[in-house]
C-alpha cells in the first residue's frame, strides 16, 4: 500500500514539473492559430520529433533529414543554398523558408499548398527531389529500429508506430520554434533601447512594409505579388498553382522578417543574398502586372540613408537565443549512442 | 477478498454486455462494386459493349458520416464516422453500425470521401492515417476515391488510367452525399456498379487525374450516382 503513495506522489510531481510551459505565447501577441487541444503537447513527444527532424531516416537512402535544408543556425533555412539541395544532390524548384513561430501559420509553403503543420512533413519526405520516401516507408523503417519503439513507448505510452503519431511528433517539435527575444522584443518589453539609426528604420519600416510584415510577426499571413521578374527557368507562378485562379498569379507568402539577418538568401527562389538587393528591388525594380501589391505599384521612395537605417532596424530582429538554443539543436542524447 | 471481488467484476460485466446486447444489435453495410452484373474482381480483364476491355487493379473510396433517417428524420448518426473501402480487403467493405434496437429507419446516407472540416484538421490515425496512401503530399487533402486501371480506350503507356479524385476546397470541392432509401434495414448491401461509372468516364480522353479541379468534382458526381441498393 505504502509503495503505491510513493509511486502515486512520483507520478504527481512529475506531472507538476511537465507542466512547465513547454510553449507560452509571448507578451501581446494573437493566440496561436495552431489547436494544441488536439495535439497535448508533452516533453517526450517533443524529444521524439526532434529527433525525427535530426534523423536521415526519413529519406529514402537515410542521407537526408529535415535539418539537411533547414538548420538551426540559419533561422532553420537552407543556408547558401538558394534552391533546396535534397537527396543524390537534386535541386528543387525553392527556397527553403526559415522555420519559426510555426504555431501562428495557417498555411505551408510559399504558395500555401500545406493547410496544416501536422501534414507539413509528408511533402518532403515524399518529394522525389527532397527525401524521395513515402511515409508508410518511413514507419515501417522506424518500426525496424531498435531506437525508435521504446521513445514512441515514451511519447504515447504505445510503442506502435503510425503515420498520424510520427507527424504529430514532428509538429511538436516545430512549434517548439518560438522566436521571440530579439532586440526588438526587448524594446517593445522596455528592457533595451533602439539607436537612433533603428528608431529611424523603426518608423520607415511602419510606413513601406508593415501592411505586409505585420507586426509582432512580421508577416500578415497573406500572399502578395512583389512584381519580381518572373524565372523563365523555374516559371513558378507561386500561389495560382493551388488555387488555379489567374488573380493569384505571382502571389507567394509573406515570409516572416524575424532573424532575417540570418536566413538568406531571400526571396522563394533565394534570387537575392543581401538585404541591400531586397530594398533595390522595393525602390528600383518592381514589374507591374495585374496581381502585385496595390502598395507596390508606385514604387517605394528610400534614400541610401533611408535604407542604412531601415536595414539596421531590420538587423534588431535577430533572435540569438533562438538560434542557439540548445533544445532545438541536435538530440546527441538521442541520436548518437544507442543503436 | 481478491477473489470476491473477480467474481462480482465477472458478473457486473456479464450483466452491462447482456443488457448492451438487448439494447442494442448490429447492422451491417456491406459495398459492394459490380461490373456487368457480377461481383468486380480485381484485374480480371472484362469485355465490354463494343468490345472494349477493361481490368481494374485498384479501387479504394473513403465512406463517411454514415446516418440513419427515418421518412427525412434523422434518427441515427455514427460518431467519427470514417470508412475506407478498399476492394482487395473483404473486411474493409463490411461496416457494422451499432443502433439502439427501437430505431425505425428506412433510409441510408453517407458521404463519399472526407468532409473539409476533417481535410484542414491535421493528422488522423487508424483509417484516416496518411499511410493508407490516401492522402495528396504535395498539396494538403484526403485523396477521396482511387480507381486504377487499363482500359483499351486509353491511348496511354500501356493503356493505364489513374483516378485520383478528391480536393476539399471550392470551387473544386467533390465530397458527395448519397442517400438511399433501404427495403430491408437489417442487413444494407450497397453496389457500386462500375459498367455504369465506365459509360459516363471517357478514359479515351481523361485518364489521369491526379488532383483537385473541375473532372474531379464531375466524375465525383458521375460516381457517386452509380451507387445503389442491391434488390432483395
Ligand atoms: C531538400 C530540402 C528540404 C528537406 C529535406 C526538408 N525541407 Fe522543409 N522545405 C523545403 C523547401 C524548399 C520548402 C518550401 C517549399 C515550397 O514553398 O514549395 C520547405 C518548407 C517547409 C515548411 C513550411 C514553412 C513555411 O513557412 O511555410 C516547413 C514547416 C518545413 N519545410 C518543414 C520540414 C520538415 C519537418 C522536414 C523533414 C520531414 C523538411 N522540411 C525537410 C526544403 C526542405
Ligand atoms: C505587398 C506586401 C509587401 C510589402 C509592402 C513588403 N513586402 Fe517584403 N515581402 C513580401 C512578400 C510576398 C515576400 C516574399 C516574396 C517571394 O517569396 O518571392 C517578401 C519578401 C521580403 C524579404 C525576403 C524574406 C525572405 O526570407 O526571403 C524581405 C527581406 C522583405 N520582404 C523586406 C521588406 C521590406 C524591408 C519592406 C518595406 C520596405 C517590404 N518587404 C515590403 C511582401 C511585402
Amino acid at each position: 500500500m505504502k509503495k503505491l503513495y510513493v509511486i502515486g506522489l512520483l507520478f504527481l510531481l512529475m506531472s507538476f514539473t511537465a507542466r512547465k510551459q513547454l510553449f507560452l505565447t509571448p507578451k501581446n501577441w494573437p493566440d496561436p492559430w495552431y489547436n494544441f487541444s488536439k495535439n497535448k503537447l508533452s516533453r517526450d513527444k517533443i524529444a521524439l520529433g526532434r529527433a525525427l527532424f535530426y534523423d536521415p531516416i526519413l529519406s529514402k537512402n537515410n542521407t537526408i533529414s529535415c535539418a539537411s535544408c533547414h538548420s538551426q543556425f540559419s533561422a532553420f533555412t537552407h543556408v547558401d543554398h538558394a534552391l533546396s539541395h535534397g537527396i543524390r544532390d537534386s535541386i528543387g524548384i525553392r527556397n527553403a523558408p526559415a522555420l519559426m513561430n510555426l504555431a501562428w501559420q495557417k498555411e505551408f509553403m510559399r504558395d500555401g499548398a500545406i493547410n496544416h503543420l501536422d501534414m507539413q512533413a509528408l511533402a518532403p519526405i515524399s518529394n522525389a527531389a527532397e527525401m524521395g520516401s513515402s511515409i508508410d516507408s518511413v514507419v515501417y523503417k522506424l518500426q525496424n529500429t531498435k531506437r525508435y519503439p521504446s521513445l514512441y513507448f515514451k511519447a504515447f505510452r504505445d510503442s506502435s508506430i503510425t503515420g498520424e503519431k510520427t507527424l504529430k511528433a514532428i509538429a511538436q517539435f516545430m512549434l517548439t520554434l518560438v522566436s521571440a527575444n530579439s532586440k526588438y522584443d526587448k524594446v517593445l518589453r522596455k528592457e533595451a533601447k533602439f539607436t537612433e539609426q533603428e528608431l529611424n528604420g523603426y518608423t520607415l519600416f511602419q510606413k513601406n512594409c508593415s501592411s505586409c510584415h505585420q507586426e509582432p510577426l512580421f508577416t500578415n499571413g497573406k500572399f502578395a505579388n512583389i512584381g519580381l521578374p518572373i524565372d523563365s527557368m523555374l516559371k513558378d507562378y507561386g500561389r495560382m498553382g493551388i488555387t488555379k485562379n489567374p488573380e493569384d498569379s505571382l502571389k507567394f507568402k509573406v515570409p516572416t522578417l524575424r532573424n532575417i539577418e540570418f536566413s538568406y538568401p531571400y526571396m522563394h527562389d533565394g534570387r537575392f543574398k543581401k538585404l541591400s538587393e531586397v530594398l533595390n528591388h522595393y525602390t528600383k525594380s518592381i514589374i507591374i502586372s495585374k496581381s502585385v501589391a496595390p502598395e507596390l505599384i508606385n514604387p517605394l521612395i528610400l534614400t541610401s540613408r533611408e535604407k542604412v537605417d531601415l536595414t539596421a532596424f531590420l538587423l534588431t530582429l535577430t533572435d540569438k537565443e533562438f538560434l542557439f538554443n540548445r533544445e532545438f539543436s541536435y538530440p546527441k542524447e538521442l541520436l548518437l549512442n544507442i543503436k | 477478498m481478491r477473489f470476491t471481488i473477480s467474481i462480482f467484476l465477472i458478473i457486473l460485466i456479464s450483466y452491462v454486455q447482456t443488457s448492451f446486447a438487448q439494447k442494442y444489435s448490429p447492422i451491417l453495410i456491406t459495398f459492394s462494386p459490380i461490373i456487368e452484373e457480377e461481383q468486380l474482381v480485381l484485374h480480371k480483364r472484362y469485355v465490354l459493349k463494343d468490345n472494349d476491355t477493361l481490368s481494374i487493379e485498384n479501387l479504394r473510396f473513403y465512406i463517411s458520416g454514415i446516418q440513419l433517417f427515418n421518412n427525412n428524420n434523422l434518427v441515427w448518426k455514427e460518431k467519427n464516422s470514417f470508412h475506407l473501402i478498399d476492394q482487395e480487403d473483404t473486411n474493409s467493405k463490411i461496416i457494422s453500425l451499432t443502433v439502439n434496437k427501437n430505431i425505425l429507419y428506412n433510409k441510408v446516407s453517407f458521404n463519399l470521401g472526407i468532409d473539409s472540416l476533417t481535410n484542414v484538421s491535421g493528422a488522423y490515425g487508424g483509417d484516416l492515417d496518411p499511410t493508407k496512401g490516401m492522402y495528396w503530399t504535395w498539396q494538403s487533402g484526403y485523396i477521396n476515391l482511387k480507381m486504377e486501371g487499363i482500359s483499351s480506350l486509353c491511348g496511354t503507356n500501356n493503356h493505364e488510367f489513374q483516378l485520383h479524385l478528391g480536393g476539399y476546397q471550392a470551387p473544386y470541392n467533390s465530397l458527395q452525399y448519397i442517400t438511399l432509401s433501404i427495403d430491408n434495414p437489417k442487413k444494407i448491401n450497397i453496389l457500386l456498379d462500375m459498367s455504369e461509372v465506365m459509360k459516363s468516364i471517357h478514359l479515351k480522353k481523361e485518364h489521369h487525374i491526379m488532383s483537385p479541379s473541375d473532372s474531379a468534382v464531375k466524375h465525383s458526381n458521375t460516381i457517386a450516382n452509380c451507387f445503389k441498393i442491391a434488390s432483395p
